[in-house]
């Protein structure tokens, strides 16, 4: 024990000295750059889809997926709508002379003052009632007869010329 | 509201992870948390700063590489650093693999003279620019290693005997012995000294 505390005596001073003045002391600054410069290395920088978990692609897979179908579903062509036996288009309707309403029987009905306009209708405009275009056809006009009521509104049409 | 947390304010444990999670600000706040206490006690085991410097940057190597795995719960990276960096020392010195081995109990451990002429390559060159500072270093250098590992973390780490025998790997008893008769070794060289200086 007085070993100890003669021991303690002699190495305090100096021990004290070599404490402060190794406090100066420090790693040379080119052991922090080869340590930075590894650890560049071994953690290379990380794009942003490398930060997104697992969970969130499962998301963004689904989403895709999803607006994938909707996609293909809105650009497949659409089956032709096949004509029910004895039933007959708007444009075969008037092969036949038979005008083709363009508002409700009972508006035409009510109508006190119907008149009957002859008139030219764009080919494109009648598509719609499934007169065919074509190309060649495009550009042309068809000669119609148009019931229109006391204020303007087309009420029905006839085609008279569609060939 | 929200709070920035510095890297310097966090744990080693957090920084640790946000290291191996790519930060390389946690890897150099952690190093620069480290890396003086570790360069010191490598420089006054080893003798040498060129050595301790690769002994700070192997360590550290291995914690980034993932070569050395240290555990929490198993103590303070502090002193898993110290251990590494003792057995780094170790394996730099003549006749390591006799040295390395751990000694429990350690019966022959008493039997070894604890001031033998030091194995570091240059142990007078002059490291330190204080003269009283340089003669205690060279005193230092002149102990056995395993005396010297437990006087410079006691004197110079503050590290407690049980904290002392984690790094070295022995029991606490042997820590106390070796501590004993390093100091006792470094008293007598410097009360050896002293007239002379006084002179």
């Amino acid at each position: 024990m007085n070993d100890d505390m003669t021991n303690d005596s002699i190495l305090a001073a100096p021990m004290a000295t070599l404490r402060a003045e190794m406090e100066k002391q420090a790693a040379p600054t080119g052991v922090e750059d080869a340590l930075m410069l590894a650890f560049a290395q071994a953690h290379p920088a990380r794009r942003w889809y490398h930060t997104l978990g697992a969970g969130r692609w499962r998301i963004a897979g689904g989403l895709t997926a999803a607006a994938l179908a909707l996609l293909v579903l809105a650009i497949a062509p659409q089956p032709a709508v096949q004509m029910a036996p004895g039933q007959q288009s708007l444009a075969a309707l008037e092969a036949g002379g038979e005008f083709i309403a363009l508002d409700s029987l009972d508006r035409i009905e009510r109508e006190p003052a119907p008149r009957m306009v002859e008139t030219e209708l764009p080919r494109t405009a009648l598509a719609p009632l499934g007169v065919e275009i074509t190309p060649e056809n495009a550009g042309e006009s068809v000669k119609a007869e148009m019931l229109v009521a006391a204020n303007g509104d087309p009420l029905a049409v006839r085609l008279t010329s569609l060939n | 509201m929200t709070t920035m947390t510095t890297p310097t304010e966090l744990s080693d444990t957090e920084l640790l992870r946000q290291a191996k999670g790519g930060a390389a600000a946690a890897f150099a706040a952690l190093y620069r948390r480290h890396q003086g206490p570790l360069y010191r006690y490598a420089m006054l085991r080893s003798g040498s700063p060129a050595t301790a410097a690769d002994i700070v940057q192997e360590a550290f190597m291995g914690l980034l590489t993932g070569r050395l795995q240290f555990d929490p719960l198993r103590g303070q990276l502090q002193h898993f650093l110290f251990g590494v960096a003792r057995m780094l020392a170790l394996r730099q010195e003549p006749h390591a693999a006799h040295r390395a081995a751990p000694v429990h109990g350690d019966a022959s451990d008493e039997d070894l003279e604890p001031e033998l002429a030091s194995e570091a390559p240059e142990p007078l060159a002059r490291l330190l620019d204080n003269e009283a500072a340089e003669e205690v270093r060279r005193a230092l250098a002149m102990l056995a290693p395993h005396y010297r590992d437990v006087v410079i973390l006691y004197e110079l780490h503050d590290l407690s005997y049980l904290e002392i025998a984690g790094i070295c790997q022995v029991d606490i008893g042997t820590v106390r012995s070796r501590l004993s008769r390093g100091r006792a070794a470094l008293a007598k060289r410097l009360a050896q000294h002293r007239p002379a200086t006084a002179a």
